[in-house]
């Protein structure tokens, strides 16, 4: 049964866009992909592995300046730099990741604000590497043989197939024994200690993977824009991908999938403007914290317990 | 590169690391009392500044006036954002205040952002484009009154923290929570002063800086950014640290933007902040006790 | 020939010596107790041997392998386990699944198997899944196997939670406070509990202010106070031992026995 509406589902998002929304919409629906690989990869590192990483905005803008600088500089071919793209973000996860991971909470979620924000910084005033704040510029589009993915509708493909790709290696992950481990260094980091779990490994894994994922989409996202300028490393992704995993739950893959398609969708439909979103994103994070912080995932794994309770009562 | 231009970055540095310290110091104080890392402080500050900006530019009211009232104004936002929003965290997971006060900047940045636009805004206080001239050194007269406002705001903080019963009571919970509770001190009521405290300060600050630089509601975010890296290589929870860290780090930000460049200047905080994490993780003055 | 080996154990904070220049042994398949007034160090003792807080002075073994220094994941895999006094366990976890992350303490799966499903991962975990059916049998807690483990009692949690440490197939157990806060029933559950690891050939250190518990169960008791080691040896010694009866009651030696007899 899941199966059949497994592939029901799939049939139906490749065939989008032959019901004919506009290029805007199909922007749009491009842009949820990259948002659902991005929050679910929040959804890893945190959900799973327990660590506030302000960080992931990071792994997608350093994709997308590794992407261009090899297509535009060096002239590779698009698709080639897409591997480049995600190694460099994964390198850079790791290695920020293994320094600050022997921190303090406190202390590690504000290195990796201030580390977004730096990686920023670099992007805007070192002009001889990446062009400063108008940015690179005059990107090709990504090809296959004639097929050129320049318009936002066909884009589109490529874009799903990677996210769904993405999706399932980060499911499969959080499914497997992986997952459990992380989930058990988030709920209790010292007992999984004692039973002689690598809490350091394995959030590194879960930055890793999550950074090359990111990385990934951030190379093929300036593909679609043909430009990339600093503003693909703004705080804005960061406040997004935050409300993607916290309202759909931490911890839970569906909840996250669905939350990002949906605050990508629906703010659209509401046409707010960009500040505009960001306040209801603001007012929506404080009142969940207040009323409701573990987020839908919670309320589920509660109602659980309470299953259970009566159940052997 | 006259000593004369040296003297003129240390002061402008001088005035700007006052200012640091104060943010810092009330950063310090509500994480030291509560815990809590507000992630909204850079936010509070950015609204004194647009405070300041109204009541002079709009309601012409003097400039005296203006930033005593955002003041005041500070501690009753700071009073009521302890009582609506923060009171009911205490002792809750660290996420959930981080998201909060996250999600509460937000809010106040963007709906700054709504309302007022990102066009930076001039403060046209009484005393336009005037200086002074003190030796080799010319002080623009805004300037020299924001550092002046800088000394009223730090004598205030050191009598507070210093020579009253309950600023010795934020001192102790800031030191050693559980000591002092044992002694019987109650933390709401310590709790709620050290925010109100520290979004006055917050208040004091923007409003005293808006007529020195220019007004824009993204102004907090690098502010707030700084902030976070002062308390972090000051050490969490030492409130003296941070002033200190805070009060270097301008001069050293003013004499290396003026020197070498502006673009290094910035990013100078957070250079800073890395290899004290990397070499000291509790900070310089790191009490040790609470991390 | 001793199973684990601690030298010149030390521990200060901010000028205090939490433990000071303590050395004993534990040998294999024993049982041995660690006792001594509030404030004496026991705690601080499990907790550095177990890498929970950095030792500033002292070595220990655990059979030939030195586990000073090591990462507190890294002496689980070695063989030496502990239990928290705080108790401890993955809320939302099923008891199984408690039971089967334990069980990294035994490297058998790689990252590469578990993201597979390879044959090695399906065999490890049909064989962990029956081991944590039998131990969870052990401790009474079998029909809960698939329950969140929220919904445990106090008592139920510290017994999944020994179920935990013997998943993780160690040589010796550090048990702190195994029955604080614990009613009596459920500390004669676990006595048993504890008996029956030790027939099977594990050895113990119990930590305990329970003195009857561990006068009871322990071949060997070692004493400290004030950071320091004041006694060790069998219990029926130890408990004549006027040292220890006035660490315990400051120089009320009469009642200090009848506290210790009881």
């Amino acid at each position: 049964m899941r199966r059949v509406a497994l592939a029901v589902g799939l049939v139906a998002l490749y065939a989008l866009p032959l019901a004919g929304p506009s290029e805007y919409w199909m922007t749009i629906a491009a842009t949820a992909c990259a948002f659902a690989v991005l929050s679910q990869g929040l959804n890893l590192v945190y959900g799973y592995g327990g660590l506030m990483s302000l960080a992931q905005v990071t792994f997608w803008g350093l994709g997308g300046y590794t992407s261009a600088l090899l297509a535009k500089d060096l002239g590779w071919n698009p698709w080639a730099t897409l591997p480049v793209a995600g190694a460099v973000a994964a390198l850079a996860g790791v290695g920020v990741g293994y320094a600050s991971l022997r921190l303090s909470r406190h202390s590690f979620a504000i290195v990796s604000l201030v580390a977004a924000l730096l990686v920023q910084l670099v992007a805007r005033d070192w002009q001889g590497l990446t062009r400063g704040p108008l940015g690179i510029p005059g990107l090709p589009a990504l090809r296959i043989g004639a097929v050129v993915f320049d318009s936002a509708t066909r884009f589109y493909w490529p874009m799903l197939t990677f996210a769904l790709v993405a999706l399932a290696v980060m499911w499969r992950v959080m499914r497997s024994r992986i997952g459990l481990m992380l989930l058990a260094i988030r709920q209790n980091e010292p007992l999984a200690g004692s039973h002689g779990i690598d809490a350091l490994a394995h959030r590194l894994l879960a930055i890793g993977l999550s950074a090359v994922l990111s990385g990934i989409a951030g190379g093929m996202f300036v593909f679609l824009l043909t430009i990339v300028d600093p503003s693909i490393l703004d705080f804005y992704y960061t406040e997004s991908m935050l409300i993607m995993v916290i309202i759909g739950g931490p911890g839970s893959f569906w909840g996250v999938t669905l939350a990002a398609v949906a605050f990508t969708v629906v703010p659209e439909l509401l046409r707010l403007t960009s500040e505009l979103r960001m306040v209801l994103y603001g007012v929506v994070l404080v009142g969940a914290m207040i009323g409701l912080p573990a987020g839908i995932g919670g309320l589920i794994a509660r109602r659980r317990e309470k299953q259970w309770r009566a159940r052997l009562a | 590169m006259t000593a004369g231009y040296l003297l003129q970055l240390l002061a402008n540095g001088l005035v700007i690391g006052a200012f640091y310290a104060l943010l810092a110091m009330g950063l310090s104080l509500i994480f030291g009392v509560l815990e809590i890392v507000n992630f909204a402080h850079g936010e509070f500050y950015m609204l004194g500044a647009v405070g300041g900006l109204l009541l002079i530019n709009r309601l012409h009211f003097d400039y005296w006036t203006t930033i005593a009232s955002v003041t005041v104004m500070g501690a009753c936002v700071g009073w009521l954002f302890h009582r609506v929003l923060l009171r009911g965290l205490a002792g809750r997971s660290f996420e959930r205040s981080l998201l909060l006060t996250l999600g509460l900047g937000m809010v106040l940045q963007n709906g700054a952002l709504y309302v007022f636009t990102a066009t930076p805004q001039i403060v046209r206080t009484e005393f336009g484009v005037s200086s002074v001239l003190l030796g080799d050194v010319r002080f623009s007269v805004v300037r020299l009154l924001a550092l002046a406002w800088a000394a009223v705001g730090f004598i205030g903080l050191y009598a507070l923290l210093y020579r009253t019963r309950i600023g010795q009571a934020m001192r102790a919970v800031a030191e050693n929570r559980e000591a002092a509770l044992i002694v019987g001190i109650r933390p709401e009521r310590v709790a709620r002063l050290a925010v109100v405290v520290g979004i006055a300060l917050c208040g004091l600050s923007g409003a005293a800086l808006a007529p020195v630089y220019v007004v824009t509601p993204t102004m907090g975010l690098i502010f707030a950014f700084k902030s976070f890296a002062i308390v972090v290589i000051g050490g969490f929870g030492s409130i003296g640290g941070a002033a200190i860290t805070a009060i270097a780090l301008g001069v050293i930000e003013a004499l290396v933007g003026g020197t070498v460049s502006l673009v290094l200047a910035d990013a100078v905080a957070f250079m800073a902040m890395i290899v004290v994490l990397l070499l000291r993780p509790l900070g310089l003055f790191g009490t040790g006790v609470r991390v | 020939m001793t199973l684990l080996r601690v030298e010149r154990l030390g521990k200060a904070y901010l000028g205090v010596k939490a433990v000071d220049d303590v050395s004993f042994t534990v040998g294999p398949g024993e049982i041995a107790g660690l006792i001594g007034p509030n404030g004496s160090g026991k705690s601080t003792t499990i907790d550095c041997l177990s890498a929970f807080q950095r030792a500033d002075a002292g070595r220990w073994h655990l059979g030939d392998v030195e586990l000073t220094g090591r990462a507190p994941h890294a002496i689980a895999r070695l063989g030496l386990t502990r239990t928290f006094q705080a108790i401890r366990c993955y809320e939302t976890l099923s008891l199984v699944e408690n039971l089967l992350c334990a069980t990294e303490a035994r490297r058998a799966v790689g990252w590469r198997d578990a993201f597979f499903a390879t044959a090695r991962l399906r065999a490890h975990d049909r064989s962990a899944r029956a081991r944590a059916a039998e131990l969870l049998d052990l401790v009474g807690l079998a029909r809960y196997a698939d329950a969140p483990a929220g919904i445990l009692s106090y008592g139920q949690r510290k017994l999944l939670a020994l179920a935990g440490a013997l998943m993780t197939e160690p040589k010796l157990i550090l048990l702190d406070e195994p029955v604080a806060g614990v009613n009596p029933t459920m500390i004669r559950t676990i006595e048993r509990a504890i008996a029956r690891i030790n027939a099977a050939g594990i050895a113990l250190l119990i930590v305990e202010h329970n003195v009857e518990f561990i006068m009871a169960l322990c071949s060997r008791v070692i004493v400290l106070d004030a950071g320091r080691l004041l006694a060790e040896g069998p219990p029926a010694i130890i408990r004549e031992d006027p040292r220890v009866l006035e660490a315990y009651m400051g120089g009320a030696p009469e009642e200090a026995e009848a506290g210790l007899r009881a």
